[in-house]
């Protein structure tokens, strides 16, 4: 596949990345009839095949680290960024001192802190959506418009209603998202203005049991939090994982195995590999895209012609004189530790579209020098900061089961709070402590540690790991110009390519949201039953019922606000780089997600999103990819 | 218990050479006592061969036979006794935690750097997961209630209660 010269065709569009935004724009565009589509995906495309997709879930097995990228091998030709390359980083560099003596160079990306930037993806056919949860939140409608009710951040270039009908072709067209409109409850909303007459393709996935001990205890009762008043009400999270069809939708089972998967299973491990692909990735659409409009035959009226071509990085973006987009310059590889002799070849099309990730889309215009005359390429770097609480129930809630998360908290995601605190989610975890404090490992060696063995070891993990739960609390992180992707010609992977260098903190807006989240965590714990551990109580004894949340000065991601220390962690939800707006002075994308300065360039992905609300923002992603692909569909009609 | 013959449908492993029967009964038997699940369970996960192989594999035949041969000195049910002769060891008790972490999580911890020193390293004893089939067949996982992450799904919904047999 990769031998094959893809230099000497013309494309009506070329698209680089197989990920989420990649595949609902070529499928938007494929559906349309007639138009030759390349796609280039710089990783590798393992996971189309079903036998090797199994590969990535016994690598997992078989390994020791637990991380969204641990199925996913690293590919020195396309590298990619790394949680487990994330170290506390010291300080900002002084004035006059050269940057190198702060900067963490030690994975892909290049972190020159003062906090490190904790997110990751996954390069390869499939991108991150390989290993994402599957929450599907839609924004809420006051998220894209935060500066004029809140004095922060920017607004989008249009509302939720606009965006509205493409959450839905998202959700049903590209997706598969099981959910009630019922079932979801927010802050100031209305179901019938929020979703019209919808209904969700698929019913939404059973809320786990813990989910029903936390609505039991918590429903109906309110918190005070910051001095106001908020009422609790567990929420049923949007999904796109398989669940029992509505309306005559089918259930699109694995690629190549279309039986299995159509139905989440319950193998309790979304991130970082659904075993079952129950859960949707991009490889699905690409697989429906091969068999419904195959890259070897010629488009007809009614199909299209997809091309998907992996192990291609794009490194440059070339201009013509008139300064359009002339083509994509990109380098094949066969092995992944070699770096291959240099044969550059170039991609052409009628219209380009960037759509490798927030980090990535924001390197490859920086390293071409194009689509930013505003200067805003790669500033506004975007995630949800996370913080962790955990804790032991009184009573078994027999996690480690089920989806990872299948319920939220949503009364925070709104307020009038937003003028001074970030607003955020609270998102129920099904996994115990795994993915706070590595459970259940940790618990097994802890307790063998202290000598438990036999009948007594076995009934005590059967106590205590049942008891487990965790909260995660998501804080919306607000677009400032300072936090950014930029590239240093220093700094370089093994094909020559830019790495990204990342400069990243967080501001007392978000700051404060974790004190805010913390302080809800509290009085949601002590309505629980699950009071604070006494300081100098033997944790390793996993006395219960307690709230066991520990925040260490030495982790990574530690950060202090007030008197307080919190631990903060990535949330994989890379955003903002080259933001959408009305004004080609402070955007780098129209709102029809073309850029300014190249009328055949368009970038889709998180990148595009002047602010990321509360929402997992996979599903607004995907919505907006959908949008893109309509517009350069009628851009192409425009020039037949 | 030591009733049901280890290698009963497993020839192969039956067959291996050099490999008295006993050493791997006694294995199977000091299994038992260490993770405190009935050795019909710990046959039934396939792993016993390929735990016992491994605990040759990387402390050598010379300290799994010392294991083994003090253990044999242990009467059943004699709990003070194994304490004292096993897991108060120096030289069997980091072993006998290290296999019961391996049944637990189908994992293998570095011995503490005090027995290296003393009984010796090999170049094997790393931490490290034994194989795929060693994390699926946890046993942390059904003391729990639950199954390994990623693998024996127990299907659509069943999250929603409690797992079957739980006692609450």
């Amino acid at each position: 596949m990769t031998g094959d010269r893809h230099d000497g065709d013309r494309h009506d569009v070329v698209i680089v990345g197989g990920g989420f935004a990649g595949a609902a724009v070529a499928k938007t565009l494929a559906d349309t009839g007639g138009k030759r589509i390349l796609v280039l995906e710089a990783g590798r495309g393992t996971g189309m095949s079903a036998g090797k997709y199994a590969s990535h879930v016994e690598a997992f097995q078989a390994s020791l680290v637990n991380t969204p990228n641990t199925p996913y091998p690293n590919n020195p030709n396309a590298p990619q960024a790394d949680v487990l390359d994330i170290r506390q980083i010291l300080g900002q560099p002084a004035p006059g001192q050269p940057p190198r003596s702060v900067t963490d160079t030690s994975g892909y990306l290049v972190q020159t802190g003062p906090l490190p930037f904790q997110s990751d993806y996954t390069r390869a056919l499939g991108g991150t959506s390989l290993h994402w949860l599957g929450t599907c939140l839609r924004m809420l409608p006051n998220d894209f418009e935060l500066h004029r009710r809140y004095g922060q951040g920017v607004d989008w270039p249009f509302g939720y209603d606009e965006l509205r009908p493409y959450y839905e072709r998202a959700e049903t067209d590209i997706i598969g998202v099981a959910a009630s409109v019922t079932g979801q409850h927010y802050p100031g909303i209305d179901d019938q203005e929020y979703f019209g007459r919808y209904q969700y393709p698929m019913h939404e996935i059973p809320a786990s049991y813990l989910d029903r001990v936390l609505a039991r205890k918590l429903d109906g009762r309110n918190i005070t939090v910051g001095g106001q008043d908020y009422p609790v009400r567990m929420s049923s999270t949007p999904a796109g994982r398989n669940s029992v069809p509505r309306n005559g939708y089918a259930p699109v089972g694995a690629p190549g195995n279309p039986q299995l998967g159509e139905r989440c299973e319950g193998n309790t491990n979304c991130i970082p590999i659904c075993p079952v692909q129950a859960k949707y990735s991009s490889l699905k659409t690409w697989y429906e895209l091969m068999r419904r409009h195959p890259g070897d035959q010629p488009p007809t009226p009614a199909r299209s012609s997809v091309t998907i071509v992996p192990q291609a990085v794009a490194t440059k973006v070339e201009l013509d004189e008139h300064g359009r987009v002339s083509g994509i310059t990109y380098q094949t590889y066969d092995d992944e530790a070699v770096a291959p002799a240099p044969d550059p070849r170039t991609a052409r099309g009628t219209i380009y579209v960037l759509a490798a990730n927030a980090i990535e889309n924001a390197t490859l215009l920086l390293a071409s020098g194009v689509a930013n005359s505003s200067g805003m390429v790669g500033r506004h770097l975007m995630d949800h900061p996370l913080i962790l609480t955990w804790g032991l129930m009184p009573e078994p809630v027999w996690g480690f089961r089920g989806p990872l998360s299948t319920s939220g908290l949503e009364m925070f995601r709104d307020g009038p709070f937003r003028e001074h605190t970030s607003a955020f989610r609270i998102e129920v975890g099904n996994e115990g402590w795994n993915f706070s404090a590595g459970a259940p490992t940790s618990t097994v060696r802890a307790m063998v540690g202290r000598g438990r063995y036999g009948p007594e070891l076995r009934r005590a993990l059967g106590e205590v790991i049942p008891r487990q739960f965790r909260l995660g609390l998501e804080m919306e992180q607000i677009p400032e110009a300072s936090n950014y992707v930029t590239i240093d010609r220093a700094y370089r992977d093994q094909l020559g390519g830019y790495r990204p260098v990342i400069r990243y903190d967080l501001p007392d807006y978000v700051r404060s949201g974790f004190a805010m989240a913390k302080e809800a965590s509290d009085a949601m714990y002590a309505l629980l039953g699950v009071p604070p551990l006494d300081p100098d109580q033997d944790r390793d004894a996993f006395p219960y019922p307690g709230d066991y949340t520990s925040y260490q000065p030495t982790d990574p991601g530690y950060v202090t606000y007030g008197e307080a220390g919190y631990t903060f962690q990535g949330a994989g939800h890379l955003a903002g780089t080259h933001r959408m707006g009305s004004s080609p002075r402070t955007s780098v994308t129209d709102p029809r997600q073309r850029t300014w300065d190249h009328d055949n360039l368009y970038l889709v992905g998180c990148g595009n999103m002047p602010t990321v609300g509360t929402s997992n923002p996979s599903l607004t992603m995907t919505a907006l990819a959908v949008w893109a692909g309509e517009n350069i569909a009628a851009d192409l009609g425009g020039q037949s | 218990m030591g009733t049901i013959s280890v290698h009963g449908g497993d020839p192969a492993a039956a067959a291996q050479p050099g490999e008295p029967p006993e050493a791997v009964d006694g294995f199977a038997r000091l299994s038992v006592i260490l993770t405190g699940f009935e050795q019909y369970e710990l046959l039934g996960t396939g792993m016993l061969m390929p735990y016992y192989d491994e605990l040759m594999r990387i402390i050598g035949a010379r300290e799994a036979g010392a294991l083994l041969g003090a253990f044999s000195g242990v009467a059943d049910g004699d709990d003070e006794a194994f304490r004292r002769v096993i897991l108060d060891s120096p030289r069997f008790g980091p072993v006998a935690r290290n296999v019961t972490m391996m049944w637990y999580l189908g994992t293998w911890t570095q011995l503490p750097r005090a027995w290296r020193n003393t009984f010796g390293a090999t170049a094997y004893d790393t931490d490290h997961v034994v194989s795929a089939a060693a994390y699926r067949e946890g046993l942390v996982w059904p003391a729990a209630g639950t199954h390994p992450m990623s693998a024996k799904q127990p299907g659509f919904g069943s999250w929603a209660r409690p797992p079957a047999g739980a006692g609450s």
